[in-house]
């Protein structure tokens, strides 16, 4: 157990605990906070638990929290019966070349705009930042119509994953998380390469990249979740149920009259891996938001 | 000879000079050139063209001939564009109660605790993590009207009558903004915490030694410190909230009779449902327009504010 003594200087100081009142404070504070932690966990354990019971114990009125029959045998059954590893397959070749576009695309745009700084550059920074507070509910229905016809070269990239990944590639926010990185790198670093005759690629790929570790860890995770979340895209491109990802199957079978005890095994399948992610990463995570929310 | 050759030696490093930025120059643009082209494609071409079809006639996604003011007049006397834009500020409203002021709150609670503070923090967070669908569905499933449904069940448990939940149309939307609110609250927690994390422990201290209040400490040093934050927090929810559309269509598509719909959802209903893309342009201009009123307006007022 932790002490109070560990406490920083803060609203309620370590000396005011010792009066009673301020304690009384502090515990309805925590309080609160345990509320908070329940309403946060307790729909998702209740998913969980959903997902174990049997048909009959599903549809019983009224319904049980904690499940009396425990059938872990139904969760792989359902995986089987419902192909769900060929919409972890495609959520996975989705969020591969959303994440490539973030890296590469993203992460160049971030560094010619910080370091190399070409002549008029600045204005097309401008222009990439207003992308950010630009609502997007116009583009909708037009850039429907450009995946459907491609302009110039007019063909159809419906039923593909190109639209997602083109759309991952023109993400400002990643642009912003680059440039405001490679800022930081001190320019000696660059100078020097450039001494020594090194290429804009070339001082990008040797002395930036592997500099910049950070950065990619942060946006990697960000576009690699953002991909695994996305709906309104895919939902509106892939017509062709073999290519649909996991977010538009959960979505679909809500209308196409699944059986409930199915669905609701399928949306504990969509939310295991970002959990997973979240496990792995939680450092990197929260502080990757607090700082991008603090910068942008 | 000595000097004649150092200066062509000079003239020809000047030369080398200019001739290497404007090649650098031409290199930068062209690793530039993939973004530029992508956001063309993707943000900035699709904006005009949205404008531009919306005064056009269509047939299915090919402008056929010009409409004037055609699409507006039938888009904004169709009924359920009031309802719509009703609506949508009433997401916004009930997003502003329920999600706006509380993760203030909990972020100077979580602030000062010290117990189980790591978990907290993760337990807070951990809904952001759950993607936007899966949450609607999470929720839906959990709202579940009659005997039936688990929230049901417990409002049982402490003997109270069972709710309509989603069903009512008069808690619909309020519904709809909490399960919003239960996804995004961790993350604006989290970024109000880390700035708290920043304040000068002497600054509590010398306030302390001023005899100040627990109150009083809150509204000189702690709301200072983060009203940078919440300014900016104030404004991105209002846009994004404006533009709801995918969460009203995982719970209700709109209902229980239209008390659900936003205008993005309209819009898109219009182009996908109906296939009427004009209207549906239409009303996204006007959701457009809306949207960039209320963006200058809150520059304006935070101009002002600033300067006073």
């Amino acid at each position: 157990m932790k002490r109070f003594s560990e406490k920083r200087g803060t609203l309620i100081s370590v000396v005011d605990l010792k009066q009673k009142k301020y304690r009384a404070v502090y515990w309805s504070f925590f309080a609160v906070m345990v509320l908070l932690v329940l309403i946060c966990l307790v729909p998702v354990l209740w998913l969980i638990l959903s997902s174990f019971k049997d048909m009959n114990e599903f549809l019983q009125v009224p319904p049980t929290f904690i499940p009396k029959s425990f059938h872990p045998e139904k969760i792989w059954e359902a995986w089987q019966s419902m192909h769900f590893g060929k919409y972890y397959l495609n959520t996975i070749i989705l969020a591969g070349g959303s994440w490539l576009m973030s890296i590469v695309i993203n992460g160049l745009a971030g560094y010619v705009l910080s370091r190399l700084k070409p002549k008029g550059s600045t204005m097309v920074f401008t222009l990439i930042l207003w992308t950010m507070m630009m609502p997007t509910s116009v583009s909708m229905v037009p850039l429907f119509m450009t995946f459907i016809d491609f302009p110039i070269f007019h063909f159809s990239l419906l039923n593909t994953y190109l639209p997602m990944w083109l759309i991952a590639g023109a993400n400002a926010f990643n642009v912003l998380l680059f440039k405001s990185f490679f800022d930081s790198i001190p320019i000696s670093y660059i100078e020097a390469a450039k001494l020594d005759g090194c290429s804009n690629l070339g001082i990008f790929t040797r002395i930036v990249v592997p500099m910049s570790k950070p950065v990619i860890a942060v946006v990697s995770i960000f576009s690699i979740n953002a991909a695994w979340d996305d709906f309104l895209w895919p939902y509106l491109v892939l017509k062709d149920t073999s290519l649909h990802t996991v977010m538009v199957q959960i979505f679909t079978m809500k209308t196409t009259g699944y059986p409930a005890d199915l669905h609701i095994i399928a949306i504990m399948f969509a939310i295991i891996p970002p959990c997973i992610i979240f496990m792995i990463f939680q450092k990197h995570i929260m502080e990757g938001f607090s700082l991008s929310g603090i910068k942008g | 000879m000595e000097r004649p050759r150092r200066a062509a030696g000079v003239r020809e490093q000047r030369r080398s000079h200019v001739g290497r930025l404007v090649r650098s120059n031409f290199s930068a643009w062209v690793l530039l050139l993939p973004s530029i082209l992508l956001f063309i494609i993707v943000m900035w071409r699709p904006i005009l063209v949205g404008i531009v079809g919306s005064f056009c006639q269509m047939d299915g996604y090919t402008a056929v001939g010009f409409a004037g003011l055609d699409n507006y007049k039938a888009v904004l006397s169709d009924t359920t564009f009031l309802t719509a834009l009703k609506n949508t500020f009433s997401y916004v409203f009930w997003s502003l109660v329920i999600g706006y002021l509380p993760p203030v709150i909990f972020a100077v609670m979580l602030n000062e605790l010290v117990h189980w503070k790591s978990f907290f923090k993760f337990s807070i967070y951990f809904p952001t993590m759950v993607p936007a669908v899966a949450a609607s569905l999470i929720w839906y499933f959990l709202f579940q009207p009659g005997e039936g449904g688990i929230l049901n069940m417990f409002l049982g448990l402490f003997g109270l009558p069972s709710s309509q939940w989603l069903q009512n149309p008069n808690l619909t939307i309020p519904l709809i903004v909490f399960t919003m609110a239960w996804r995004g609250f961790g993350s604006s927690t989290i970024m109000y915490l880390a700035s708290l994390q920043g304040v000068n422990g002497e600054l509590y201290e010398a306030a302390t030694v001023d005899g100040a209040g627990m109150f009083s400490k809150i509204r000189h040093v702690t709301l200072p410190q983060i009203s940078g934050v919440m300014l900016l927090l104030f404004v991105k929810q209002i846009i994004g909230v404006f533009q709801v559309m995918v969460e009203p269509m995982t719970m209700t598509d709109g209902g229980p009779n239209n008390a659900s719909i936003s205008l993005n959802l309209q819009s898109y209903n219009y182009a996908f449902n109906y296939f009427q893309v004009d209207k549906s342009l239409a009303l996204s201009v006007v959701t457009f327009l809306i949207l960039i009123v209320l963006t200058v307006v809150y520059f304006k007022l935070n101009k002002r504010v600033s300067e006073n």
